[in-house]
Formats: structure tokens, sequence, C-alpha cells
């Protein structure tokens, strides 16, 4: 737990943050825009609409330009023989470690937005948690939940 | 001989009837309600056909749902116009648990209901009335894997049950009425009791009101506080009184592999816990009983699934000295032994946190007060010094220790917590430092354990030093 875990996460998971971010501050902006014109059509003050604008503006700053790379960042995983061990968070750095034999099934995931840069996302789920990386390479993540999967075919001890 | 199909005793049927009855009696009233003007005889009749309907009902639905043993597997038809088979096969039954109610008691009846690790809400399979005889003989049958023959199997099962001497222990009269004075439903109670009488006061006739105020206007204040605590003692009674009826004769003992509770004055249940299903053995010292030196022990039971009323962890005995803890589990679960009480502690650095995170809300509430109804200032005032204090405490109690394979954690809500796990019942293991914490070398640290209904158990530390987080993780690592 003194060492961060050595692998990080696929760089275009950056791209693939941002545009998640960008859908999501489409809305804050549609919003916006629509206080503009309720603004002007219903004659109530400006400041409304200025007001969402600039939070609307920073929000777009902060989850679009900032954040993604800074998250990337910290972002590591390492998958030992007996345990996985994960790191993430920005502000608050949150290491988890995951026995294998504790691990009940491994997942792969691919939205839309992740199948446009070739990435996909790994869930491990134990019997109270799951655990996400996301944003791996296509073939490392099958290959990755390959190999959870063989690592976790140790001999179970009763639940 | 288990394997002919078999129906449960005919009061099932009564039992179906009183169900479905109370699930439609709300129908019933609002349509009474609204037609008891104009259609009373229609409405009547209508009432009397869906009676009729419901008792056919649960005389089909009796007939029609049968059990039996046959090849190691528990098989149950049911349905009446939809014929379903369930197959519980013996070897994945976790828990066979016995209840019998109070209509239950008066036919020696008893409710079995059968769970296997699947995560559901209810039981797999729940048998509602068979009769006491049956309803053990079939938790013998089941319980009972490698059984060749039926009648030899009993006699074993007998001899085995007269060697064995059973380890046990019963609440005492004493304890249990000390359960109920310090259980601390009482706010519950008031809280059921308001709800209750706002639901009732539609019916009280107005100048009842009119008579009653004028009444309590010409009474002194004096009488006013002695009726206000007077009400706050029935309540404290009928606490008692609850938690006298939930855990009377509350019974637990150990054989093998399993333990064995039976509880209850008016409806009488027999839990099952088998011990390889315990995650965890918790004692709780509430803020009530903390003064006494009392506490209560529990365990947190994977897979099980949750009942009308019942609490999320299963208690294994409802109170007791907190010194005479040592003995019990020595005596019911000596693998959960551990020194509680040397623990390592927080550090003095920590303080600060758990003050703030205690004492936030409630400066916004005093924020809040102030400004709008300054006349109760000295509600947040009062709540803002007892947070303080809890606070402090939250902090004071917080520690760990590990012995060997096992990890004690304590922790304070409102009541004080201690927690023993096993190294292998801990699910995953997180750490998380945030700039500050980072600076000050502190790292809170959460554990994850399965708790009811498959959902996991989290149980954080806050604000550890960091030294002794990272003993926790390399403790926890299968790495060298």
């Amino acid at each position: 737990m003194r060492q961060p875990p050595s692998n990080t996460i696929a760089l275009d998971a950056i791209k693939a943050w941002r545009i998640s971010a960008i859908l999501s501050e489409a809305i804050a902006w549609v919003i916006t825009i629509t206080l503009f014109v309720l603004a002007v059509i219903f004659d109530f003050s400006i400041w409304i609409p200025i007001v969402a604008a600039i939070i609307s503006l920073l929000t777009t700053i902060i989850f679009v330009f900032i954040l993604p790379k800074l998250r990337w960042r910290r972002w590591r995983y390492e998958v030992f023989e007996q345990e996985i061990y994960i790191q993430h968070g920005i502000f608050i750095v949150s290491r988890t470690l995951v026995p294998m034999i504790r691990v009940q099934h491994v997942d792969t995931k691919q939205g839309p937005i992740l199948k446009k840069y070739q990435l996909a996302s790994v869930t491990i789920s134990t019997a109270a948690t799951t655990h996400e990386i996301p944003a791996l390479l296509e073939e490392d993540a099958s290959e990755l939940r390959d190999r959870i999967s063989a690592l976790a075919r140790v001999d179970e001890d009763d639940v | 001989m288990m394997s002919d199909h078999r129906r449960l005793h005919p009061a099932a049927i009564i039992f179906n009837f009183i169900k479905t009855l109370r699930e439609s009696l709300f129908l019933i009233i609002i349509t009474f309600i609204s037609f008891k003007d104009d259609y009373l005889g229609w409405y009547l009749l209508g009432v009397g056909v869906i009676l009729i309907l419901i008792i056919v009902f649960s005389i089909l639905s009796w007939y029609r749902y049968t059990y039996r043993i046959e090849d190691n597997e528990l098989r149950i038809e049911y349905g009446i116009f939809i014929r379903k088979k369930r197959y519980i096969s013996k070897n994945r039954i976790q828990s066979i648990d016995l209840t019998a109610g109070v209509l239950h008691r008066i036919f020696k009846l008893v409710k079995v209901e059968i769970e296997t690790a699947s995560s559901g809400s209810g039981a797999e399979a729940s048998l509602k009335a068979v009769s006491l005889k049956d309803g053990e003989a079939l938790r013998n049958e089941l319980k009972n894997v490698k059984q060749v023959d039926d009648s030899a199997g009993e006699n074993l099962e007998e001899e085995l049950q007269n060697e064995i001497p059973v380890i046990s222990q019963k609440i005492t009269v004493k304890r249990l009425f000390l359960a109920g004075t310090t259980s601390g439903s009482i706010g519950v109670i008031a809280a059921i009791a308001a709800v209750g009488f706002s639901e009732l006061e539609q019916f009280i006739p107005d100048d009842f009101y009119d008579e009653t105020l004028e009444l309590i206007v010409s009474l002194s204040i004096v009488i006013l506080i002695v009726l206000g605590i007077m009400g706050l003692l029935i309540l404290w009674v009928l606490g008692i009184a609850g938690t006298m009826i939930k855990y009377g004769n509350f019974t637990i003992s150990r054989n093998e592999e399993e333990l064995l509770i039976t509880r209850g004055l008016l409806e009488k249940k027999q839990l099952t816990i088998p011990l390889k299903r315990i995650q965890a053995i918790g004692v709780e010292e509430s803020i009530i009983r903390q003064p006494f030196g009392y506490v209560s022990v529990f365990a947190e039971v994977a897979g099980g699934s949750i009942d009308k009323g019942e609490e999320l962890s299963t208690v294994l005995f409802p109170i007791m000295k907190a010194n005479e803890v040592e003995d019990f589990l020595q005596k019911f679960l000596p693998e959960f032994i551990t020194e509680r009480q040397e623990l390592n502690k927080l550090p003095k650095r920590s303080k600060k946190y758990y003050l703030v995170r205690s004492v936030l809300p409630f400066i916004v509430m005093l924020a809040g007060v102030g400004f709008f109804i300054p006349q109760f200032i000295w509600i947040p005032i009062v709540l803002l010094i007892g947070s303080m204090y809890l606070g402090i405490l939250r902090q004071k109690d917080a520690g760990y220790r590990i012995d060997d394979k096992l990890l004690t954690i304590r922790y304070r809500m409102l009541s004080k917590v201690t927690m023993v796990m096993h190294h292998k019942r801990i699910q995953s293991f997180n750490r998380k430092q945030h700039k500050l914490h980072k600076k000050e070398k502190l790292a809170t640290i959460r554990l994850s354990i399965i708790g009811i209904m498959g959902a996991g158990k989290h149980f954080t530390l806050k604000e550890l030093d960091e030294e002794d987080s990272n003993s926790v993780s390399s403790w926890y690592s299968y790495r060298e």
C-alpha cells in the first residue's frame, strides 16, 4: 500500500471522458441558452442567464479540460497473482485491495464512447463489492478479464 | 417415510384466508366508505361474494400445495391454475427456521422456512403450517444429507443428541426486563403513537376537543407536566413489553456446526445459524446501556433473508454485562476471541476531523434557527454541545487490533460497536486519503464483508495513523 500500483489505463481514456463530459455539459448550455431566450421574451433580469452562463463555463472548463487529465494521471491498477490493487481519485486518493480468492466474477463492458476509441472497462465483483477499471485498450481488457478469472479459480473455501 | 406427497396442516387454510383478507381489507374499507349511503345492499352482496371466493381460493391453494422429500431434494408443488414446482437440493439448504405465531401455537403448529444461499429477499421455501412434530422431523431429515435409512438415521440423531452435551444459555427474566428498560425503542414508539393519534383524530368528535381544551386550560401547568411524564412512562412500559415479547425465553445453544436460537413469548421463533455463514461478530454498547455496563452481542450472517421487523444483524444475545462477553464467546464462538479492550487508538491529530464532522450540521442548523426563529436558539445550542461531546467520544472510542487471522475494529455512531472478523471473511480492503490527510499522515480505511441479502456491509475507520493503515493493509494483503 506504500507504493502505488504500476499500470496506467489507456491514454485515450482522457478523450473518452472528455466526450462524455461534453455531452453532459451540453445540457447545461442548452439550459443557459433557453434562459437567455426566456429572459428576452419575458423581459426578466438578464443576470439570471448570465450567472447560468458563468456556471456553465466554469463547469465546462473543470469537467472537460482539467479533470479528465488529472483523473487519468491518478488511475492505476496492478494485478498480482494473489490480489488486485487499484488506485483512483483526484482529491481523495483511494487504494483498494481485492484478493483473487474473493473475486466472484469479472466483466468487460463497452459503451458507444469507449467503442469509438477501441476501449473497454473491466468490472470485478466480490460477494460484497464491485470495482471498475475504466477504459483499457480492448485487447488489454479482455486479456485482463481472462487472466483474473483464471487466477480467481482458486479453490473457494466456504462462503 | 417422507417420500409421499404431503399437505400442510388444514389450519393453513385459515392462515391463507386471513392473509388474503388482510391484504384486501383496505380495499373493503375504502369501498365501504364510498358506497355505504347509496348501494349498501349491493355492497354487502359484493363483499359476500368476495369472501366466498377468498375462502374457496384458500382451500384450493391448500389442496394444491404438496411437499415431499425425494432423491435428497425437497420438492414443493403448488399453484391453483399455474402449477409451480420448486426442487431444493438438500446440499444447498443453508438454514431451516421454525416459527410459531400465536395462531400456530393454538394448533401446535410451526412455520418452516428453508433458506439457500441465493440472494432473494424472502426464504426460498416457506411451509406455512405443519405440525410441530412434522416440522422437526422435516428439519432433521433435511439436515441429514448422508442418511441411508430413515429410521436408523433418526435413532442415530437421538443418540448423538444424548451424547454431546449441548451448550446453551438462557436469558433470565430480570435481564430481559433490563433489556426492555434500556432498549431505547421509546423514541420509535413515541413516533408511532404520534402517527397513530393523527390517524385517530378524525374519529374524535369535535366537541370532545372543545371540552378537553377547556379542561386543559383550567388545569395548572404542573398537572400538564405530570400528564406528559405519565405518557412517556406508558410508552416506556410498552417498550419493555415489546422487548419481553420479542426476546422472551431467549435461548442460544451450539452444536458442532451451528448456533440454535429460540426466542419469543407470543410468536416463538427458532433460528439456525450455520457457523460457517457467520461473517463477523459484534458487541454493541448502546448509549443508554453503556453507563450500566451492559452490552448486546450480534452476528453478521451471510445470505440471510429479512423478515418484517427483524434487524439487519442477528442478535446472539440481547443483553449481558460487558465482562460476561468473554465467557459467552468462549462458550459459543471461541474462534472469535480477541483482547477487545486493548486497541490501537487513533492519533490525537485526528480529533479535529471528528469534531468538525459531527458539529457541522448543527452549526448550519444554528445559523438557520438563529436567523429565522431566534427564540428557539437554545435547541441547536444544546444539540451542538451534545454533538461536540459525541465527536470527541467517537474519536476516543475508535480503534483496531490484529490478532493473527482476526481483525477487531471499534467505532461509534451513537452506540459503541466492536466488530471481530476473520481475515478470510473480508472481501476487500480500501484506503482513502485526501490532501490534508496526506500532509498529516492520516488515512481512512474501509473493510467490506458479505451482509444480508447478498449486499455488502462496510466498516469504516476514519483518520487512522498512516502507519496503522499500512499495517492493516499488509496484514490483509496476500502478497509477501
